[in-house]
């Protein structure tokens, strides 16, 4: 039996396929960025070796530190209004017992099963200066009502709300799992303590959350920093570099600048970013647990 | 006692309206998506938030149908789609058997690696992947789409699927080993209809990120032969780009499949998603 189990090439024939994506769609391409990214490439005619010039001009490429503060901007919101908003939508929601919880999650979620192309340019209509809901509703409380969202100093935080918007569903969805997953005992046995409703909240509910609340923060950094889509269709980081974030900034650099090597150097910093981000989170964590 | 419930009726009565209020955040500028569609074009510029349309205008929805080629591009995203789910799950079974339960050396490094690629960016790839698929003439094809697709679908399907065969006893496939049956017939037979509950969390999860995928597609695709949904509505601003309520009408059909797919699945979507996320 434990030949059976141990039979190499049954153990290569089941393993083959997986490694085979994982080499040809990520590894070998990460590798070929790691190459670009030392040369002054543009795409078209030959490459010449360049050394560490594109890492050198992207410490002062304004550009790139914006893409960043941006995916911080944007971390920050996720956190400090996506989720808590989620969290009280979440226990609101847990505190109904029933009724109206599977059409409450039903409505939260719907955006998130909607393309993000239909997303970004439904947002673009909504804050439309001539027929966009946004500035309609402005009308309303009385003001002029023709402001262009999208223009410079107000773009980020359209793009921002729109983003915020959008996850907001997934983000409830996943704490109300970790709501449902507490020991209902634990809630009855507190009440017979005489703990109200915000001292249960507060002594059982959040630090039991606790683990889930990490990983939901993990996961919206990351998703901060990866944002493209959206933003791609949405302003495609206009005005100037105003909503620029990292993977849009880098395909703007290969395929409208020309600069195929210097974008792909920005992706190999790109992928660095975001295992550092993963790793220094995990262990934050972790070490707070400890 | 009597005090107790009043404070409850006004907490819970501030509990509805917090929770209507988000609902309205969340659905309402799809209820004025659905609404502008389907007025004329004229009647758009309003002060109002929703138009009453004179005339319902679904001719809107015919020329977004016709003209957005919503046909070709639902039969591709399908397509695609499904195969990508298929592959996803015969892969990551596959290996997670080979990494939970064979006995080899490299079993715990091999699954490390694949789940690596859950931290690597997919935009990262954008760039060199271009060149490859160039390169190899898979440009406008259909494996350009499902290559990235499964290759970034599966850590998370290996992940969900691994842990989930480490809860299955062993005793089954063991006395099927001793009745003579081979490792690949196990795992047909035996293992694959145990995991119903974790393939279709996987199948969920798969299925959603890449409908709505569409950076690999336009960077990877300029024919129509293979492009998905959401080109009806990325072509139909360059076509239409002052008849501003067919633009309406073609992303409200574009968003209708998943929606209705959405509407008659919910329990088992948010039930996947929930199970996909927390544990992924």
């Amino acid at each position: 039996m434990r030949k059976a189990y141990s039979n190499k090439a049954v153990i290569a024939s089941l393993v083959a396929p997986g490694l085979i994506f994982f080499f040809f769609a990520i590894l070998v391409p990460i590798c070929l960025s790691v190459y670009y990214g030392f040369t002054d490439f543009s795409g078209l005619g030959a490459a010449s070796f360049i050394g560490l010039d594109n890492y050198k001009f992207m410490l002062h490429d304004k550009d790139f530190w914006i893409s960043l503060r941006n995916s911080g901007l944007l971390a920050i919101g996720f956190v400090c209004i996506q989720h808590p908003l989620a969290i009280i939508a979440a226990v609101i929601i847990d505190n109904m017992q029933g009724k109206a919880e599977g059409f409450f999650r039903c409505v939260y979620f719907l955006p998130n099963v909607i393309s993000v192309a239909i997303i970004a340019y439904l947002w673009k209509f909504i804050y439309d200066p001539n027929f966009g809901l946004l500035n309609n509703i402005v009308k309303i409380f009385g003001g002029e009502g023709h402001i262009n969202w999208l223009g410079s100093g107000t773009a980020i935080w359209s793009v921002l709300i729109v983003l915020i918007w959008h996850g907001f569903g997934w983000g409830m969805l996943i704490y109300y799992t970790g709501i449902k997953n507490i020991d209902p005992v634990l809630y009855e046995a507190a009440a017979i303590d005489g703990a109200d409703k915000k001292k249960r909240f507060l002594l059982i509910t959040l630090p039991l959350m606790k683990p889930v609340i990490q990983v939901n923060v993990t996961l919206a950094v990351i998703s901060a920093l990866k944002q493209m889509e959206t933003v791609y269709l949405l302003t495609n980081g206009g005005p100037g570099n105003e909503t620029q974030f990292m993977a849009n900034h880098l395909y703007k650099q290969a395929f409208s600048a020309f600069k195929y090597g210097y974008g792909n150097s920005i992706s190999v910093v790109f992928v660095i970013i975001c295992i550092l981000a993963t790793q220094v989170l995990n262990m934050i964590f972790r070490e707070k647990e400890a | 006692m009597k005090v107790e419930n009043k404070k409850l009726t006004v907490g819970s009565l501030l509990g509805w309206f917090v929770l209507i209020a988000f609902a309205v955040i969340q659905i309402f500028p799809l209820v004025w998506l659905v609404d502008f569609s389907l007025a004329s074009n004229n009647e758009m510029f309003t002060n109002g938030l929703l138009i009453i349309p004179k005339v319902f205008r679904f001719d809107n929805y015919v020329t977004a149908f016709t003209d957005g080629h919503f046909l070709q591009y639902f039969r591709n995203s399908l397509l695609i789609n499904v195969l990508a789910v298929v592959i996803v799950l015969f892969i990551s079974i596959i290996t997670a058997f080979a990494c939970t339960r064979m006995h080899w050396k490299l079993s715990g490094l091999v699954k490390t690696i694949i789940l690596l690629g859950m931290m690597i960016p997919i935009h990262a790839t954008l760039l060199p992947n271009y060149m490859i698929y160039d390169k190899l003439h898979l440009t406008d094809t259909i494996w350009a789409l499902l290559i990235p697709y499964v290759a970034f679908s599966l850590p998370q399907g290996l992940f969900l699927t691994s842990s989930f065969m480490e809860s299955i006893p062993k005793e089954l496939e063991e006395a099927a080993l001793i009745d003579g049956c081979g490792i690949y017939r196990i795992i047909a037979i035996i293992i694959t209809p145990l995991m119903k509950s974790s393939m279709s969390t996987v199948a969920i999860m798969t299925f959603l990120n890449n409908w709505n995928e569409f950076m690999m597609a336009s960077t990877y695709l300029s024919s129509p032969k293979w492009k998905t949904l959401p080109f009806s509505v990325l072509e139909f601003t360059g076509m239409y780009a002052s008849n501003y309520s067919v633009q309406f009408a073609v992303m409200a059909l574009t968003a209708a499949p998943m929606v209705v797919i959405y509407i008659l699945l919910n329990k088992h979507i948010t039930k996947g998603v929930a199970m996909g996320a927390v544990k992924g």
